[in-house]
């Protein structure tokens, strides 16, 4: 399980995150909505370890981030696509996805290497597998970011608005992958605007409104104009989110 | 007197000799001022003060005094606390530690400079320090800092002909006995400034090559 | 000689190296200064045959080592020559002309600092190009120029370090002139090291003073 219990975060005086409380059970898949300044990145940033919390746990199977120990144990069992891909510029495809199984996980490289090529075929990225990232599209580079990420076999998914740096031919290219994903039951937290796509492949959405957290719904209760939508903070970011 | 180059073909092979000795000379310090200049970018890089300040003073102090007066500290003085070594190897320290601190300069902007981005992938998945540097942060600033390198060497080229003031026989060392055997020393001496013109620009076209070559792949990383 | 301690006599010896070095640094800086503006000028007025010549002399100069220049003035000229060259006249000569060479890099690159459309400007005003030059170009790449400058010089400095070799008595001759009687290396070229990196940073010190001030005055002018 992914607990996030009471977590407050602040960037000197500005509080980002107050007192923000979600959990992930396996198989799950969560999307986070809320608008621009939110907090969104800064949680999925709390969770992998790139921030320091203020206040409150977050524990990735009973591994709580903030012990240096438990940590490394943590991001072994998640794992973290991004909004710009940070592809590793210098290494192919391969390389990009074969690099921490072997070194962290330990794993024998010929095994990971033909894992990694079934997971670029399963991409559509095959003829890819020696390219370095500079000559590959945006689209391309992400679902290779992506392929990065399963390699080490994570419990939890984690994914900051992975498309939202593509065009819409590419997004739909990621979005498919993303849905396949989630019918094979991975399980994914998934921070994005794509408010159509989230209702179509989630379990439960949270909205997050100047870092605290809203609701925590059912995908189907959300979108009930008695649930989410009685709201007002959703109404107006739905009817937003419609208009752009 | 006549402008006579022909004085100089029985020597060519002779100062092909000293040529010879300055490429080994040069290159073995430009393996060890990038391996110094990578320590102390390092160092320069570290999260504890102490460390970075030490490294800053290498740099400072290196970088502001001459060369000449380096080379001669440790020429002198080695032997005065008992490490006998040839004027050659004692040469190829001598540049090492000068270009080094000139190397960490190039090499700790090609560091400065890897995408934030990069480090935190790395970091999340899980690769330790040690790794990330070797693996990720080293490969991508040694790349980008191909011609700053290459400036060092090309100064290193031209410095290293002050290790004749040391017996050491390299280039100008050779060119030294060419011209008091021949008594031809204008000529002796305008062929050799030209040499080193001629060898340094080779040297800058071969860097402009390897830094295309190694960079080919690496463009921008953004979408 | 038979080799003895330090006396008081030797900081003398040193004050005196220190004067040589700093007197001969000056001169060929003011020199090299002179020379290497006007050869910036000339080739702002394009003068056929004379541009391509002090292009390819700086050139020359600045990609062969002092050393291999110092010798062919020392040793060369007066051979070819017939010229009677004293050590003090041919570092004079070698360190004003490198000087030039790299000063006229930096005065072709301010020039060109100055942006094309304030010559046209000036032009449709109906300047003379010497008018620009003097007016419009001059006040802007002073202010360009004054920290490549500043980093040239304190390199210059060190290279004066050189004429030692033909027999200068600077400081660091000076230097090697003490190793030898007191066979104390260490002491010798880290007091001679010191004086040299002070001075150094003298300059640098000097430079970054009138950067700030000739910003102030170009900033007070662009209002
Ligand atoms: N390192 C930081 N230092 C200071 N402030 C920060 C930092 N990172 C984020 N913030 C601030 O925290 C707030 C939340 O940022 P965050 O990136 O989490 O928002 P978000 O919900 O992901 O927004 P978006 O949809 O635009 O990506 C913003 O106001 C942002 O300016
Ligand atoms: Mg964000």
């Amino acid at each position: 399980m992914l607990k996030v219990e009471n977590v407050k975060k602040a960037f000197g005086a500005a509080t980002v995150l107050d007192g923000v409380n979600l959990t992930v059970s396996p198989g799950e898949v969560v999307s986070i909505l809320g608008s621009s300044g939110s907090g969104k990145s800064t949680l999925i940033r709390c969770i992998n370890g790139l921030e320091k919390l203020n206040g409150g746990r977050i524990a990735i199977d009973d591994f709580d981030v903030a012990k240096p120990k438990e940590l490394a144990e943590a991001r072994k069992r998640s794992a973290t696509v991004f909004q710009l891909f940070n592809l590793y510029p210098h290494m192919t495809t391969l390389q990009n996805i074969a690099l921490a199984p072997v070194e962290v996980l330990k794993r024998p490289r010929a095994e990971v290497e033909q894992e990694a090529r079934a997971l670029l075929a399963s991409v559509g990225l095959s003829d890819k597998v020696d390219a370095y990232p500079a000559h590959l599209s945006g689209g391309q580079r992400q679902r290779v970011g992506i392929c990065r990420a399963l390699a080490m076999k994570p419990r939890y998914l984690l994914l900051d608005e992975v498309t939202s740096a593509l065009d819409p031919e590419m997004t739909a290219e990621v979005l498919a992958i993303l849905a396949k994903l989630a019918r094979e039951g991975t399980t994914m937290l998934f921070v994005t605007h794509e408010v159509e796509f989230a209702r179509q492949i989630s379990n439960r959405i949270v909205f997050l409104d100047k870092g605290v957290l809203l609701v925590d719904l059912p995908t189907e209760e959300f979108f009930a104009a008695s649930g989410g939508l009685a709201q007002p903070r959703i109404a107006q970011f739905l009817s937003k989110m419609k208009k752009d | 007197m006549q402008f006579d180059l022909t004085i100089l073909g029985p020597y060519l092979g002779f100062l092909g000799q000293g040529a010879v000795l300055t490429a080994v000379i040069c290159l073995l310090s430009l393996a060890g001022a990038v391996v110094l200049g990578m320590l102390v970018a390092i160092a320069r890089t570290s999260q504890t003060a102490w460390i970075r300040r030490l490294a800053f003073i290498y740099v400072d102090v290196f970088r502001n005094i001459p060369f000449i007066v380096q080379l001669f500290f440790f020429y002198y003085g080695l032997p005065e606390i008992g490490i006998y070594i040839d004027a050659i190897t004692t040469g190829v320290i001598a540049l090492s530690i000068a270009g080094g601190a000139y190397a960490s300069d190039a090499i700790r902007s090609g560091i400065l400079a890897i995408d934030n981005g990069i480090l935190e992938a790395a970091e999340v998945s899980g690769l330790s320090k040690r790794i990330t540097f070797t693996r990720i942060v080293l490969p991508i600033a040694l790349r980008t800092s191909v011609r700053p390198l290459g400036s060092v060497l090309i100064n290193m080229i031209l410095t290293s002909s002050i290790l004749s003031t040391i017996t050491v026989n390299e280039l100008t060392g050779q060119a030294k006995i060419v011209a008091s055997d021949t008594f031809r020393p204008f000529e002796v001496y305008a062929v050799l400034l030209v040499v080193y013109a001629a060898l340094t620009w080779l040297v800058s076209i071969g860097i402009s090559h390897l830094h295309k070559h190694l960079n080919r792949d690496l463009a921008s990383e953004a979408a | 000689m038979r080799y003895s301690d330090f006396t008081t006599y030797d900081l003398l010896l040193l004050a005196q190296g220190l004067g040589v070095t700093i007197g001969l640094f000056l001169v060929t800086s003011l020199i090299g200064l002179v020379i290497g503006v006007l050869w910036g000028v000339v080739r702002f007025y394009r003068i056929p045959l004379l541009t391509p010549l002090i292009t390819f002399i700086a050139e020359l100069l600045k990609n062969s080592p002092v050393l291999v220049q110092l010798f062919l003035v020392f040793f060369g000229f007066p051979a070819f020559f017939h010229l009677n060259v004293t050590p003090v006249q041919a570092a004079v000569v070698t360190l004003s002309a490198n000087t030039a060479a790299f000063i006229y890099v930096i005065a072709v690159s301010a020039i060109e600092s100055v942006g094309r459309e304030q010559i046209d400007a000036a032009r449709a005003f109906g300047l003379s190009r010497w008018q620009i030059l003097r007016h419009v170009i001059a006040p802007q790449a002073a202010a360009f120029s004054i920290g490549p400058l500043t980093a040239l010089l304190v390199n210059q400095l060190q290279v004066t370090s050189l004429i030692s070799v033909i027999g200068v008595m600077d400081l660091a001759k000076i230097g090697a002139t003490l190793n030898l009687r007191t066979l104390k290396p260490f002491i010798v070229w880290a007091v001679v090291g010191l004086l040299y990196y002070l001075t150094a940073k003298l300059i640098a010190a000097v430079g970054a003073r009138y950067e700030t001030r000739l910003r102030r005055f170009s900033e007070f002018r662009g209002l």
